[in-house]
C-alpha cells in the first residue's frame, strides 16, 4: 500500500547515514566503541546516532585537532540532549539497577567481613576493626555512585583494559604496581575521587595497544614537548575521543576543567555490565 | 536453520537481506547493526504479519549482542528509531491508517519482548499508552481495523502494562467504556471488540469461560 513511501523513506535514511559518517578522532584509536558503543574496529567510521552535527569543523586547515583551538560557538549541550532519547532512558535505567545490585552486593560482603572479624576477636582479642567502619562510611548517594561508574566505565571501555585483564590476572596484581578500580562506594571527595579515576587511567594506559604507524602523530610531538601529563588529562575527557559525536561546547569544557566535564556528558555509551567478580573486589 | 527462518518470519526478506539478518542473530558485531535495526522497523510498518513477531528477533539480537561484547548498539538505534517514528505518529496515521496500525503493534511488541532485567522499559510505558489512547478516541473507533489492533494489544500486554501504570488504564477504558455506551455510529463488530475487552480486563484479564463461549464458539446456544 505504502510501498513506495517506505522505500523513499527509507532512501532518505541511507542517505542520512552517509553524511553522517565522520573519520575516527585521533584520541579513538583506543576506544572500544564509540559514542553509540559500536565496536570500532568493525566499523570505524562510527555512523553514530548523533544528532546529525559534525563533520569538517573537527578538522583544522592548520591539521590541529578541533579540539586544540575554540570551536565558532554552536552552543553548548547536544550531548545532555541524547538523555531524552530511549535508548539512552533505557541505558541509564540500567545502570541505575546495577549500581543497586553492586551496592548489595557489597553490603553483604562488609556483613560477611565482619562476622569473620568478630570471630577473630574472640579467639584472638585483637582490635583491628577497620572494616565495620565501612560499612557506615559507605557511599550511598545515587547521583554520586551514578557519576562514579560512568568514570569506571569510561575507563574499563577501553583496549588497553581489555588487554590489562588478559595479560594479568587477578591473583597477579600487586597493589601499587597494577592499576586498581577505585572503590565507588568510599566515602571520598570530589577531588580525590577525580584523582584517583585519573591516576587510575593513566596507569591503564601502558596498556595501550601499540599504535599504529604515523597514527599518532599528535601524541608524539606533545611527548617530545614533555606535556604527557597535560595529555593524560586531556585524554581522560571523556568527550575528546568521540569529539566528532559530541558538540560539546570546548570553552565551557575547559572552564570545568577540575569536574572533567563528565557531569552533563553521559559519559560512556555502553552501559557496562560490571563484572560480578571485578567489581566489590576493591576495597 | 531453516527452523530460526521460520521462526522470525524472515522469509518475506530478499536473500541478501535474509542472510544479514541471519548473520546477526549469529555474530552481531560483524554487521552493521543501525542498518538491521532500521530493515527491522521498515518492515515491520508495512508488513502486518511480521509487526507481530518482530519482537522477538530483535530480542535475540539483543541478547545476541549483549552476550557477545556487552553491547547494546542494536537496542539503542531501535528505541530511537521507534521514538522518531512515534515522534511522526499522528503524520503517519493520517498517511496511511495500516501503517499506523503496523507501528502501533510494532511497539507493543517490543514493549512485550524486549526486557531489561525482566523489567518492562520504562522508556517506553507512556509511549505505548499514548498510542492506545489515540487508538481510543472517536475518529479511530470508527475504523474497525484500530479497534482490531487496540484490542489486540489489550490481549497481549493489557495486563502488565496496567501494573506498570495503573492510572492510565483506568483512564483509557474510561474511553472505552464511553465509546461503547455512547458513540453513535460505531459498527457492531467493533462494540462487539470493545465489549470483549472490557470483560476481558473486568475479569482480571482472563475471559471466564461462559464469556469465552459466548465470543468464540461459532453457535450459541
Amino acid at each position: 500500500m505504502s510501498n513506495w513511501i517506505r522505500s523513499r523513506r527509507r532512501d532518505a535514511h541511507s542517505s542520512d547515514n552517509e553524511n553522517r559518517s565522520e573519520g575516527p578522532s585521533r584520541w579513538s584509536h583506543c576506544r572500544k566503541r564509540g559514542i553509540d558503543g559500536s565496536l570500532r574496529s568493525s566499523r570505524d567510521g562510527g555512523d553514530g546516532v548523533n544528532n546529525g552535527s559534525t563533520d569538517s569543523r573537527d578538522r583544522h586547515s592548520d591539521s590541529r585537532h578541533a579540539s586544540f583551538t575554540t570551536p565558532e560557538s554552536r552552543g553548548p549541550v547536544s550531548r545532555c540532549d541524547r538523555q531524552g532519547d530511549w535508548g539512552s532512558q533505557v541505558e541509564d535505567a540500567e545502570m541505575r539497577r546495577d549500581v543497586h545490585r553492586d551496592m548489595q552486593r557489597y553490603r553483604r560482603r562488609i556483613l560477611g567481613a565482619e562476622v569473620t572479624q568478630r570471630e577473630r576477636k574472640i579467639s584472638s582479642g585483637s582490635s583491628e576493626s577497620c572494616d565495620s567502619r565501612e560499612g557506615e562510611n559507605m557511599e550511598t548517594d545515587e547521583a554520586v555512585l551514578l557519576r562514579r561508574q560512568k568514570q569506571i566505565n569510561y575507563g574499563k571501555n577501553t583496549l588497553a583494559y581489555d588487554r590489562y585483564t588478559k595479560e594479568v590476572p587477578k591473583h597477579m596484581r600487586q597493589p601499587g604496581v597494577h592499576p586498581k578500580t577505585p572503590n565507588k562506594f568510599r566515602k571520598y571527595s570530589r577531588r580525590s575521587w577525580d584523582q584517583q579515576i585519573k591516576l587510575w587511567k593513566v596507569k591503564l594506559h601502558a596498556w595501550d595497544p601499540p599504535a599504529e604507524e604515523g597514527q599518532d602523530k599528535v601524541l608524539d610531538n606533545i611527548d617530545e614537548l614533555g606535556l604527557d601529563d597535560v595529555m593524560d588529562i586531556e585524554l581522560d575527557f571523556p568527550t575528546l575521543s568521540d569529539s566528532q559525536n559530541a558538540t560539546v561546547s570546548l570553552t565551557a569544557r575547559n572552564i570545568s576543567l577540575e569536574g572533567q566535564g563528565e557531569d552533563c556528558s553521559g559519559t560512556p555509551v555502553k552501559v557496562q555490565k560490571t563484572e560480578p567478580s571485578a567489581e566489590p573486589d576493591m576495597a | 536453520m531453516e527452523n530460526s527462518n521460520e521462526d522470525y518470519k524472515i522469509q518475506s526478506f530478499d536473500q541478501d537481506t535474509q542472510m544479514l539478518l541471519k548473520t546477526a542473530l549469529k555474530d552481531p558485531s560483524s554487521v552493521n547493526l543501525d542498518k538491521v535495526s532500521n530493515i527491522i522497523v521498515d518492515q515491520s510498518l508495512k508488513d502486518q504479519v511480521f509487526s507481530k513477531e518482530a519482537g522477538r528477533i530483535c530480542y535475540t539480537i539483543v541478547q545476541a549482542e549483549a552476550k557477545q561484547n556487552n553491547g547494546n548498539v542494536f537496542r539503542r538505534n531501535l528505541l530511537n528509531r521507534l521514538q522518531q517514528e512515534f515522534k511522526d505518529r499522528e503524520e503517519t496515521r493520517g498517511r496511511s491508517l495500516q501503517e499506523w496500525v503496523c507501528f502501533v503493534t510494532f511497539i507493543c511488541n517490543i514493549y512485550d519482548y524486549l526486557k531489561v532485567n525482566n523489567m518492562p522499559m520504562a522508556a517506553l510505558v507512556h509511549p505505548v499508552y499514548d498510542c492506545l489512547m489515540r487508538l481510543s478516541q472517536p475518529d479511530a473507533l470508527m475504523n474497525e481495523e484500530e479497534v482490531d489492533c487496540l484490542v489486540l494489544q489489550l490481549h497481549r500486554i493489557g495486563e502488565q502494562l496496567e501494573k506498570v501504570n495503573s492510572q492510565r488504564m483506568d483512564e483509557l477504558f474510561f474511553l472505552l467504556r464511553d465509546g461503547f455506551l455512547l458513540q453513535e455510529g460505531l459498527s457492531s463488530m467493533a462494540r462487539l471488540l470493545l465489549l470483549e475487552i472490557l470483560e476481558f480486563r473486568a475479569g482480571g484479564w482472563v475471559l471466564s469461560s461462559t464469556a469465552h463461549k459466548y465470543y468464540y464458539s461459532e453457535i450459541a446456544d
